[in-house]
């Protein structure tokens, strides 16, 4: 069993691969605006609180749900929410795949700003940015080519498995650490050579009356649930690589501020560069997004001290910097749509070939189709955005299904618990015995430093159903309010489109889940690990087996996969 | 799996299960590629309009349902029902009735429910009661309606008085058609061509063509004239005033009361349809028709269509039997003795005013002072006993007029003893006229003359009809309009519509259609027609103005004024005048990887204030009002604003800049960037939370064999933790 499970060396490798899939572009590019837009230092109260609230606990369910399962989303969802419930693991590799496709294009635009930044292309004499960007994204030869140079990058860096992850990870997330601290530290002497430090002080300064707006605090908490990929079943992929007495909680904490961390650090290099030499700079920061990284940052940075080393390494620093965040998130992007091929037995090599294909060619019409000219003339790609309309909502359906796993587990505990005498029946009893179940069965299992009490429960049972519904209303409320023609459902940016293809795609995945259960399961499980799933609904599956065992009926599968597992 | 050479697959592989949906994002939304197509302006109608639309297929009813499409007549049967029928669908703005319930009138008359019952058919004139939510608001005991609203204007639409004149209810049947089938229907494209409400009733823009959009006007010109009255791309033609705004009928419904009667003399048009013009009416009666109610004045209880002479002098025209100066006719229907009947000599001589029997005359004493018929009503104290108009020679006689008349004088929405129809119409057929009071003199003219002859101008713009004084036609006595105007100071109009009394069923639609939106206008105007007439004519909202802001004139703090300039001589409500703004910030739905963009918040208003600095208009010295929009400093986006100025009466208003459009201003952040103190604490609040924590972590996980108590050292050593941050950083 044992030779053929994959395993990070340490659990400093798990916990760098972890951060780089919380941190991506996230950081560094939403950050900064969402702080701007929503009163600086006042965006900080909301953002930490649901850290705690929302993001860290998540985190803590999913690492305990992969380290149980030893599979990917799939296997996950088939072990622990039933047989009936795989296509939700289906549904999280899907959104997660999806988008991989118009991602991988976002992280090309970074490696191309890179290069662009190294040559100093961007800090020459009389440069306008936007006809950069505008030549760059109508060029779809260029576009193809840093697309296609980024899912090489990512397929090398995963083909070997958790310990190439492990090690390309360690090496990106260092360098990324190292870049963002040579940035913040020029932007904070740009910022300070005027006198006042005045892009710290907006981004530190707590307006108590905007505290009051529900505005504000829903934005930190889309922030830290996008910004964490908290509930998005990329830390039940890297817990399947865990070693076997793993400290999930502890993980699961380091994870997530770990990544608040570099938030802060990129978050105060963007607005302290900008702050020091834009006279209007809350109106830049305010702005589209893409605009702001792309076109503001590159003017601002070519400003820097120390000309010409200071701009050059700015910026180059940057998006270099920008580019390994965007890296990390691809890599485990890839990964768990890999995991997910391997755990069906498919070969590591065949998967990675496999998904890699797939994102480049369903990533292309992200990449040119559809480059429009905004209203003031900046170029942007349609294509990808309406991609991001359609999937980046369906992420937060992957985090209801796990905590309905744990809703569904809690329940079920209890009801075979009174059966068998052992838990209180009634109301009471479920409260006493059903609620807690989870966390007692899988998270508090001798392996953390720290146990985890009464109040993840409450977070899960409570905090996540009323914190889910209000990023959803107030999303679709929003759209609903703001959008012409909401309800067209050709308009791309409607949202009937927006149902209707997860419509679509949950009816296909509910459809082939019969399909999909009738394949063997093979979980990655490392020798001597507490790895028993005879409680959870999956326990009773026969088809669920360890990597080297043989699934009854699937014989002739096992002599290749062997071959596959001696390999690895 | 082979069996006779095919490869049956027992399941698909899992390869295809995740394969499949990545087709569903290739095809993902091509549906956006739509461009917008420039429809060719061709010369035929197909080439702009639907084929429902160049056919006169209403949208409200069946293609084959000649009665709801206009190409037959209703009946009083089938009005009475459809009706019914739309009350029921639109139970939230209609409400039907028949009559009045009665009670005691303004008058201290008792009346009930069968004092308004027809003399021969007994029945009740059905009408409708039309505005927004009208389940709500007062109940009028006596009328029996609900939906009295103290602050909505009334409206009065009389079809019928004269029972052969048949488009004067066909027209007003259509109204009660467009208000069901527009209401809440906003953005109905009505002509199919793409557009909306691009073309409401009247020369919109003022350039003296009534084809707003132009598309009747581009066609070929042997399309023009669709009705066939002589005049291209004309009132009533296909193409011209064709997309009214369903908003604005809306609006309308929602802030007016509209009572609608299609056909007060019910009598009369049922005794003109079955009996005295057999079908088709426009052949048996070609020139002529029953004109008057039913009252029985003879031993026949109907009139005999065959009598050579009708001595009996059967039935009443409704339109002489108002009381106004009732009687006097003034030189115009002889003979001139009111009250009676053409002598039967002059009957055989030909000379007849049976047509317009103004009703007997009234043999009561009204007042109870002994004396009867001393003190007529026209508006003056005749007997100088400080009473007005307190004994009437007669009128009113009619259960049809007092029906009007109970109408009239027992709906006071808000309690001030004046009634509450400030614009009253009325549709007569024909002529091709909009007539205005007075009726009952010539060479005379109303205080209101000159705006009376505007909105009159309007309308006759509207519909290509001619715009007269009443008695210039010819003098007529006790008509609907002079007793509006002269006892309730409403601003009344006759429409005489058409081009005969049985109007050729063909000519139905296209005739309805043409007077529609007179209908409208006068509830329009039912807030106050005399002051909008002033203003129109004076033009002098255009002498005001509101100041455009530039962005430097911001203040640093606080509030944003806004000015508005008003000229002096605008009657303005202070109170009641107001800027409205909204403003556009970047919305949450922003995409990472698109453009900016906004989201608009809705309209909010502000209270002026009257400053002490005086203006300058083009019409001389202004007032600015003053308004503070209240924008926060930390508000980045913009701001948009604009003034809505209320006239003093209260009822109208005007929107600066013109409706529909708003100055817009960038608002930059204008509040501090914060403060040192403030900042470093919460530097290192934060820092301590993530930098300190994660600090822990990591030692806890590089110690992982040592045992760590959580919660002591957590504390302890967050001030290591964020002094080490803070060199770190600074």
């Amino acid at each position: 069993m044992a030779e053929g499970s994959d395993q990070f060396n340490g659990r400093m490798g798990l916990i760098f691969a972890s951060i780089g899939a919380a941190i991506g572009t996230g950081n560094i590019w939403r950050f900064p605006r969402m702080v701007g837009a929503n009163g600086g230092g006042t965006f900080l109260v909301p953002w930490l609180f649901f850290l705690f609230i929302w993001s860290i606990p998540l985190v803590i369910a999913e690492y305990a749900m992969g380290k149980r399962s030893r599979t990917g989303t799939i296997g996950t969802f088939r072990i622990f929410a039933g047989k009936k419930f795989a296509w939700m693991g289906l549904w999280t590799a899907w959104i997660s795949t999806a988008i991989g496709f118009y991602y991988a294009v976002v992280s090309g635009w970074t490696i191309k700003y890179f290069q662009l930044g190294i040559t100093g292309a961007l800090n020459g004499e009389g440069v306008d940015t936007t006809e950069v960007w505008n030549a760059f994204l109508q060029n779809p030869g260029q576009v193809i080519f840093f697309q296609f140079l980024v899912i090489a990058l990512t397929l090398a860096a995963i083909w070997k498995g958790a310990k190439a992850i492990e090690k390309v990870n360690f090496y990106l997330m260092i360098s990324l650490f190292a870049l963002l601290f040579l940035t913040l530290f020029l932007s904070l002497w740009m910022d300070f050579s005027d006198g006042t430090l005045d892009g710290a002080l907006f981004m530190f300064t707590v307006d108590f009356d905007m505290l009051s707006e529900p505005e504000v605090w829903i934005n930190g908490l889309s922030q830290s649930a996008w910004s964490c990929s908290a509930g998005m079943g990329m830390c039940i992929t890297y817990a399947v690589y865990m070693s076997k007495d793993e400290d999930t909680v502890l993980n699961a904490f380091t994870m997530g501020l770990a990544n608040n961390s570099i938030s802060i650090i990129a978050g105060l290099a963007v607005l302290s560069a900008i702050f020091a030499v834009n006279p209007d700079p809350l109106a830049t920061v305010t702005g589209g997004s893409s605009a702001i990284t792309f076109l503001a940052l590159p003017e601002v940075f070519a400003q820097a001290p120390f000309a010409p080393i200071g701009p050059l390494f700015m910026m180059a620093g940057f998006f270099l910097a920008l580019s390994f965040a965007a890296m990390t998130s691809m890599i485990s992007t890839v990964e768990l749509c890999v995991r997910n091929f391997v755990d069906h037995g498919y070969e590591r090599g065949k998967s990675v070939a496999l998904t890699g294909t797939a994102l480049f060619f369903f990533g292309l019409p992200s990449a040119i189709m559809w480059v429009k000219l905004d209203s003031s003339g900046v170029a942007f790609p349609e294509f990808l955005e309406v991609q991001d309309h359609i999937w980046g909502y369906g992420l937060m359906f992957s985090g209801l299904f796990i905590a309905f796993s744990i809703w569904k587990y809690g329940y079920m505990r209890w009801k075979s618990g009174v059966e068998a005498g052992v838990a209180p029946p009634g109301f009471r009893g479920y409260l006493g015995f059903g609620v807690s179940a989870f966390r007692d069965d899988f998270i508090n299992t001798g392996d953390n430093d720290m146990e985890v009490g009464r109040w993840w429960d409450l977070l899960m049972y409570l905090a996540f159903p009323i914190l889910f519904s209000v990023l959803m209303i107030s999303y679709f409320t929003d759209m609903v309010a703001n959008t012409p023609n909401v309800w067209d459902p050709s308009n791309p940016k409607g949202l009937s489109i927006i149902l209707l293809f997860w419509g679509v795609v949950a009816t296909l995945f509910i459809f082939f889940n019969k399909f999909l259960i009738r394949r063997p399961l093979y979980r990655n499980i490392p020798e001597g690990a507490d790895a028993d799933i005879t409680t959870l609904p999956g326990g009773d599956d026969e088809l669920v087996v360890a990597v080297g065992e043989v699934a009854p009926g699937f014989e002739h599968l096992s002599k290749d996969y062997t071959i596959e597992a001696e390999l690895a | 799996m082979m069996s006779n050479g095919k490869v049956i697959r027992t399941r698909p592989s899992f390869g295809v299960l995740i394969v499949l949906p990545l087709l569903l994002s290739l095809v993902s939304p091509i549906a956006n590629a739509s461009v917008a197509q420039e429809e060719p302006v061709g010369t035929s109608p197909e080439d702009v309009w639907s084929s429902d639309y160049i056919d006169m297929i209403f949208p409200w009813a069946p293609a084959g349902d000649n009665i709801l499409q206009f190409r037959e007549y209703h009946t009083y049967e089938s009005m009475k029902q459809r009706m019914e029928r739309l009350t029921e669908q639109n139970e939230d703005i209609f409400q039907f009735h028949e009559g009045l319930n009665g009670g005691v009138n303004a008058r201290g008359e008792t009346t009930t429910g069968d004092t308004y019952e027809g003399w021969h058919y007994m029945h009740a004139t059905p009408w409708l009661k039309i505005t927004g939510e009208v389940y709500d608001g007062d109940y009028n005991p006596f009328v029996g309606d609900s939906g009295n609203y103290a602050d909505r204007p009334d409206v009065m639409i009389v079809g019928n008085h004269h029972a052969r004149e048949w488009m004067s209810y066909q027209t007003p049947i259509m109204v009660m058609e467009v208000i069901a089938f527009s209401y809440d229907n906003i953005g109905y494209d009505n002509d199919g061509d793409g557009l909306i409400d691009e073309d409401g009733w009247g020369d919109d823009d003022g350039d003296g063509i009534l084809d707003d959009d132009g598309d009747c006007l581009a066609l070929d010109p042997s399309f023009q004239d669709s009705n066939g009255d002589g005049t291209p791309c004309g009132a009533g033609d296909l193409g011209v005033d064709e997309d009214y705004s369903e908003q604005w009928i809306t609006d309308l419904v929602n802030s007016r009361e509209i009572y609608l009667i299609p056909m007060l003399n019910v009598d009369g048009n049922i005794y003109d349809r079955e009996v005295f013009c057999p079908a088709p009416a426009w052949e048996t009666c070609p020139s002529g028709g029953w004109r008057k109610n039913l009252r029985n004045n003879g031993p026949e209880p109907l009139p005999d269509p065959n009598e050579q002479v009708d001595e009996d002098c059967d039935g009443v025209d409704l339109n002489r039997n108002y009381q106004f100066e009732w009687g006097w006719p003034l030189g115009a229907t002889i003979p001139l003795v009111p009250g009676t009947c053409t002598p039967a000599e002059d009957e055989r001589a030909g000379i007849s005013n049976n047509d317009v029997y103004t009703g007997p005359f009234d043999t009561t004493d009204n007042d109870g002072d002994g004396v009867i018929n001393e003190d007529n009503v026209d508006g003056e104290d005749d007997d100088n006993d400080g009473k007005t108009d307190e004994d009437w020679a007669g009128g009113n006689s009619e259960p049809e007029t007092r029906f009007i008349q109970d109408m009239t004088e027992m709906n006071d929405d808000n309690g001030d003893g004046e009634s509450e129809y400030k614009s009253t119409l009325t549709y007569h057929s024909y002529s091709e006229l909009v007539l205005y009071p007075w009726g009952h003199c010539t060479g005379c003219q109303t205080t209101d003359h000159d705006q009376l002859v505007y909105h009159g101008d309007e309308l006759a713009e509207m519909t290509q009809y001619t715009n007269m004084q009443s008695s210039d036609l010819y003098p007529t006595t006790g008509d609907f309009c002079d007793w509006h105007y002269g006892v309730h100071g409403s601003y009344c109009y006759t429409m005489e519509i058409g081009t005969a009394f049985h109007q050729h069923q063909d000519d139905v639609n296209h005739i309805a259609v043409r007077n529609l939106g007179v209908a409208f206008y006068m509830t329009d105007i039912a807030d106050n027609p005399r002051e909008r007439a002033d203003l129109a004519i004076a033009n002098i909202s255009q002498q005001n103005y509101l100041e455009k802001l530039a962005e430097e004139n911001i203040p640093e703090k606080g509030d944003i004024p806004i000015d508005i300039c008003v000229a002096n001589q605008f009657p303005y409500s202070e109170s009641q005048t107001e800027i409205l703004w909204r403003t556009v910030k970047p919305s949450r739905m922003q995409s990472d990887f698109g453009p900016r963009e906004w989201a608009t918040t809705a309209w909010k208003s502000v209270d002026v204030m009257a400053i002490e600095n005086g203006c300058t208009t083009s019409n001389g010295n202004g007032t600015i009002l003053r308004g503070m929009i209240p924008i926060s400093e930390t508000a980045t986006g913009k701001l948009h604003y604009k003034a809505s100025v209320t006239t003093l009466a209260g009822s109208d208003f005007y929107q600066y800049p013109a409706d529909g459009q708003y100055f817009v201003l960038d608002l930059s952040y204008r509040a501090a960037y914060g403060s040192f103190l403030g900042s470093l604490f919460m530097f290192g609040l934060t820092a301590s939370f993530v930098w300190g924590g994660l600090a822990v972590c990591l030692r806890m996980m590089l110690t992982d064999e040592e045992e760590i108590d959580l919660a002591q050292p957590e504390s302890s050593e967050d001030q290591d933790e964020e002094d080490d941050a803070d060199s770190g950083t600074a």
